[in-house]
């Protein structure tokens, strides 16, 4: 239906441009009494037929039509067919090759431009894949290590010593499994077409839902909550949301160095549920506010401050996780010092 | 013979099966394992554990095949592992039978935590018959089956009819989890499409009649995109 629908849109606009070149030539033979101008001005119009429509079919036809145009109405005898005349047999042969040659001309670009845009799909893919990787030697190092070390040491270590260890890889491993569901939530979209499972979901659940995984991640922050009084769904992929305000408030604790302060407000504007995150920390460095979002895609792959937290990849799953709800992700300094980051979706109607 | 809880574990990670046969086994539970969906058939019908732990992902068949030939001819509870993230997986397991789930990683107090709920759970509903009796007490919450009434602090809070169901409902089966789609079918009896937002409006004055704040909800738990959870104290 739709390729249907495409090529009657095609047809018409060959029409209109074959009727343009034919009444132009009609009047400029008049204005100007020469029919020297009659070929151009139908090479021009094929020439942007075969730019503007899909495949060789279109340019190849007006070309005939054209000859046949010109054939009956510009040449002699006027207004009848003369198709055997050898100028008429090479004007066709001129303009079927200007249909042939900018027809395949415009097809190579355009799969041109389809390879260029995938290779930099394949491109952000492999950035993305060597930052994880990097990432995730680090804490399997230091699990293997700790966990060798026990082994090895069991009779000689502490049981305070044992202990830390064993934290330290309960953190690790912890880590590792935020690490892998954000992976898992990028796997959820990237497929062909980029459609997501939605469903409506209840705002003060979705927030719930968040704050309760929050607490367990980091018991030692605090969220101050602001969200509308009324009974609000909103169409959304609750799951990658979710993933989407975890990240976003991890990346708070971790690198808004010297917060005191963190709050999760949610507002409606017509249609629109905005949700934003605002702390009081250090901020973002205004130099690394343009590729925030594309983090691993850009030069900064290590970690420059030397930990592993690079929460870079979280902040680019979540612009891609927004997009794939078409709603617009954003983040700023605040003129009070801090920082805040907000996403946008769109909102159904409210019920009752 | 003993008179400890007898566990069947059916899970093909070598490692896996390793900790969780500690952590059973420190909780004081007796533990059998199996590697495979069919000898864990196998072992389930000669030897009656009280409660399953199954994992969905198994090497000859899908684990949502043991839940279905296990519902066939016996109600003893089972609690899925998930590796799998989506809601999708959890819910299909819930609504063929199976009584919870826990999702891969998880730690030591949510495993003994689940299998504690889903032991009394199995317990309750067999002395009781599925019938309601008493009172259920949750913190400051106190639900009077036989009256109909719930207090809070001694105080009364009003619920509709609806409202009251859903409560008790999710009472009766304190720590387990029940799918939208089991609690819609124990209200109103008939799944059409507007029953989620009935349930999830429902919920919502729920909520505001017990005071519940967002990430603070002390009674019930909400488990997105799958359904609802009364919280049991001590979790």
């Amino acid at each position: 239906m739709q390729k249907y629908k495409e090529k009657v849109r095609e047809g018409f606009f060959v029409l209109i441009i074959l009727l343009i070149a034919f009444f132009l030539n009609l009047f400029l033979v008049e204005l100007f009494q020469t029919r020297t101008l009659i070929p151009m001005i139908f090479v021009l119009g094929i020439f942007i037929i075969s730019l503007n429509t899909q495949g060789y079919f279109w340019g190849i036809a007006s070309s005939l039509i054209s000859v046949l145009a010109v054939n009956y109405a510009f040449t002699y005898p006027y207004y009848a067919f003369d198709l055997i005349t050898p100028e008429c047999v090479s004007s066709a042969v001129v303009m079927l090759i200007v249909a042939i040659m900018t027809g395949a001309l415009t097809t190579q670009l355009k799969q041109q431009e389809k390879l260029k845009s995938e290779s930099q799909m394949e491109r952000m893919r492999a950035n993305l894949l060597r930052a994880v990787s990097h990432d995730l030697r680090t804490p399997l190092t230091s699990i293997y290590g700790a966990s060798s070390a026990i082994i090895d040491n069991y009779d000689f270590l502490e049981d305070d010593q044992k202990l830390k260890l064993l934290g330290d890889i309960q953190k690790d491993s912890e880590w590792l499994t935020r690490m892998v569901e954000n992976l898992l939530s990028v796997t959820r979209i990237n497929t062909e077409d980029v459609r997501i499972a939605k469903s409506p979901t209840v705002l003060e659940e979705l927030i719930d839902a968040v704050l309760v995984k929050f607490r367990k991640h980091c018991p030692e922050h605090d969220v101050t909550v602001t969200i509308p009084e009324d009974f609000i769904t909103i169409p959304m992929d609750a799951m990658l949301i979710e993933q989407v305000l975890i990240n976003i408030l991890e990346n708070a604790v971790y690198h808004a160095k010297g917060m005191t302060e963190l709050s999760l407000t949610v507002h409606t504007e017509n249609d629109m549920a905005i949700f934003e995150i605002t702390d009081n920390g250090q901020g973002i460095p205004n130099e690394k506010l343009p590729t925030l979002f594309v983090g691993y895609a850009g030069a900064g792959l290590t970690p420059t401050d030397g930990t592993r937290r690079n929460m870079g990849i979280g902040l680019s799953v979540c612009s891609t996780i927004i997009s794939a709800h078409n709603g617009n992700i954003w983040a700023r300094n605040r003129k009070e010092g801090g920082a805040v980051f907000g996403f946008s979706l769109k909102m159904e109607d409210t019920y009752e | 013979m003993n008179n400890k809880y007898k566990i069947l574990v059916v899970e093909d990670e070598d490692n896996i099966c390793n900790f969780m046969k500690t952590i059973l086994h420190a909780a004081g539970y007796q533990t059998l394992v199996a590697c495979t969906c069919s000898q864990g058939q196998m072992m389930f019908s000669s030897h009656k554990p009280d409660l399953v732990i199954l994992d969905l992902g198994l090497p000859d068949k899908d684990g949502l095949e043991f839940i279905k030939s296990a519902r066939e001819h016996s109600s003893t509870p089972i609690i899925v592992l998930s590796a799998r993230t989506t809601e999708n997986d959890k819910v299909t397991a819930l609504d063929l039978g199976a009584n919870d789930y826990i999702t891969k990683p998880f730690s030591t107090g949510e495993l003994t935590a689940r299998v504690r709920a889903a032991l009394r759970n199995a317990v309750s509903t067999s002395q009781l018959n599925g019938s309601a009796e008493g009172k259920f007490t949750l913190h400051d919450l106190v639900i009077d089956y036989n009256r109909r009434l719930v207090t809070m602090d001694g105080k009364e809070i009003k619920f509709t009819q609806t409202e009251y169901n859903i409560l008790k409902l999710l009472s009766n089966h304190t720590g387990m989890v029940l799918t939208y789609a089991a609690i819609i079918r124990e209200i109103w009896g008939i799944n059409d499409s507007g029953s989620i937002k009935k349930l999830q409006v429902n919920m919502a004055n729920i909520r505001k009649k017990l005071g519940s704040k967002p990430g603070d909800n002390k009674y019930i738990i909400n488990e997105l995109g799958v359904g609802y959870r009364m919280s049991e104290e001590g979790l």
